[in-house]
C-alpha cells in the first residue's frame, strides 16, 4: 500500500525559516534509509503559502484567493510518498524520522487510494485510462 | 516549477462517500488529467482514504506520541492531490481553475496550490546532495 506523509506547517515554514544544516544532514540520512529500504517514491518540501493561492468551487463560479493563508496549523510545509505493507510500518518509519521543524511539529499518515478502492464507477475504459497514464508518468521518471 | 493542487476534505470524503454522480466526476477527472499529460505538466495525483484510516506522530520536547485517526478539523485534511510542472505560477493557477469542482458539478469545494520547493532554495549545503542523489526535490 502507499501512504502519504504529511508535515504540517508551523510560523517558521510559514515564514520560510529554512531548516539548518544540522537537520538537513539528518534529512538526508533518513531519506537514504528509505530509499534503501525500498520505502520512499517522493518527499518534497513546499514554499510558504503567500506563494499560494487557492481556487473556490460554488456552482460554475470559480473564485481564486492569493496566499498567505492565516490559519497555519491548517497547512502542509512538505510530504513524502512511501510503500509500506501496513500502517504499522508507515508508523514505525514516521517515528524515527527526526523532528522536522525547530520547536514542535505534527506528521500526519494518510493512505492512498488504489484503483480498486474506487468501485464499479472506475470503470474498464477509466481503469486503463489511469493505466496509460502512469505508465506515460513512469516513462518520463525514467 | 513544480506545483501541488491540493484537494481539500469535507465531510463526505471523510465519511468515505462519493459525490453522485460519481462517474461523471471520475470522467472529468480522468479527462483534465489526461489534458495535463498531453500538455506534458502532470508529474502524479492520487487520492487520499479518509483520515480514520490514517494517524499522526506529535513531536513534543524530544518525545514522539502516535494518535491514531479519525481527526475532527474536517477542513484542515486533505483528500487528494495533483502535482504539476508549469512555467508560472500564472500558468499554474490556469490549470487550477480548470480542475473539476472536486466534490460534483454543484457541490461547494476548495483547492488550494502551493509551490514545491527545488534543492537550490536550500543553498549550498552538503547534505543536500544527497537528496539530490536519491531523487528528491527534484524536477523528473
Amino acid at each position: 500500500m502507499r501512504v502519504m506523509i504529511l508535515i504540517k506547517a508551523d510560523k517558521s515554514t510559514e515564514a520560510g525559516v529554512m531548516p539548518d544544516q544540522k537537520l538537513l544532514a539528518e534529512m538526508g540520512k533518513f531519506n537514504e534509509e528509505l530509499v534503501k529500504a525500498g520505502v520512499m517514491l517522493a518527499g518534497e518540501g513546499l514554499h510558504p503559502s503567500s506563494k499560494g493561492a487557492r481556487v473556490r468551487f460554488s456552482g460554475e463560479k470559480r473564485t481564486v484567493i492569493d496566499g498567505p493563508f492565516a490559519e497555519t496549523k491548517e497547512l502542509i510545509a512538505g510530504f513524502w510518498l512511501w510503500q509500506v505493507k501496513s500502517m504499522d510500518e508507515a508508523i514505525q518509519w514516521v517515528k524515527r524520522c527526526p523532528n522536522p521543524l525547530p520547536g514542535e511539529s505534527e506528521i500526519e499518515i494518510r493512505q492512498v487510494f488504489e484503483a480498486e478502492d474506487f468501485g464499479a464507477e472506475f470503470t474498464p475504459e477509466l481503469r486503463a485510462q489511469e493505466e496509460r497514464l502512469r505508465a506515460q508518468l513512469a516513462a518520463k521518471k525514467a | 516549477m513544480r506545483f501541488m493542487i491540493m484537494v481539500k476534505a469535507t465531510r463526505e470524503t471523510e465519511a468515505g462517500i462519493w459525490p453522485e454522480g460519481k462517474e461523471k466526476l471520475f470522467a472529468d477527472m480522468a479527462k483534465y488529467h489526461e489534458d495535463l499529460a498531453k500538455a506534458g505538466v502532470l508529474l502524479d495525483a492520487s487520492g487520499l482514504q479518509p483520515s480514520s484510516k490514517g494517524a499522526r506522530i506529535k513531536y513534543s520536547g524530544g518525545q514522539r506520541t502516535l494518535v491514531d485517526g479519525p481527526f475532527s478539523e474536517t477542513k484542515e485534511l486533505i483528500a487528494g492531490y495533483t502535482l504539476i510542472q508549469v512555467k508560472s505560477r500564472e500558468e499554474a493557477i490556469e490549470w487550477a481553475k480548470r480542475f473539476p469542482a472536486p466534490h460534483g458539478a454543484t457541490a461547494d469545494g476548495e483547492i488550494e496550490i502551493r509551490q514545491l520547493y527545488e534543492l537550490e532554495d536550500f543553498g549550498p549545503v552538503e547534505a543536500i546532495e544527497r537528496f539530490r542523489k536519491i531523487g528528491i526535490g527534484t524536477k523528473k
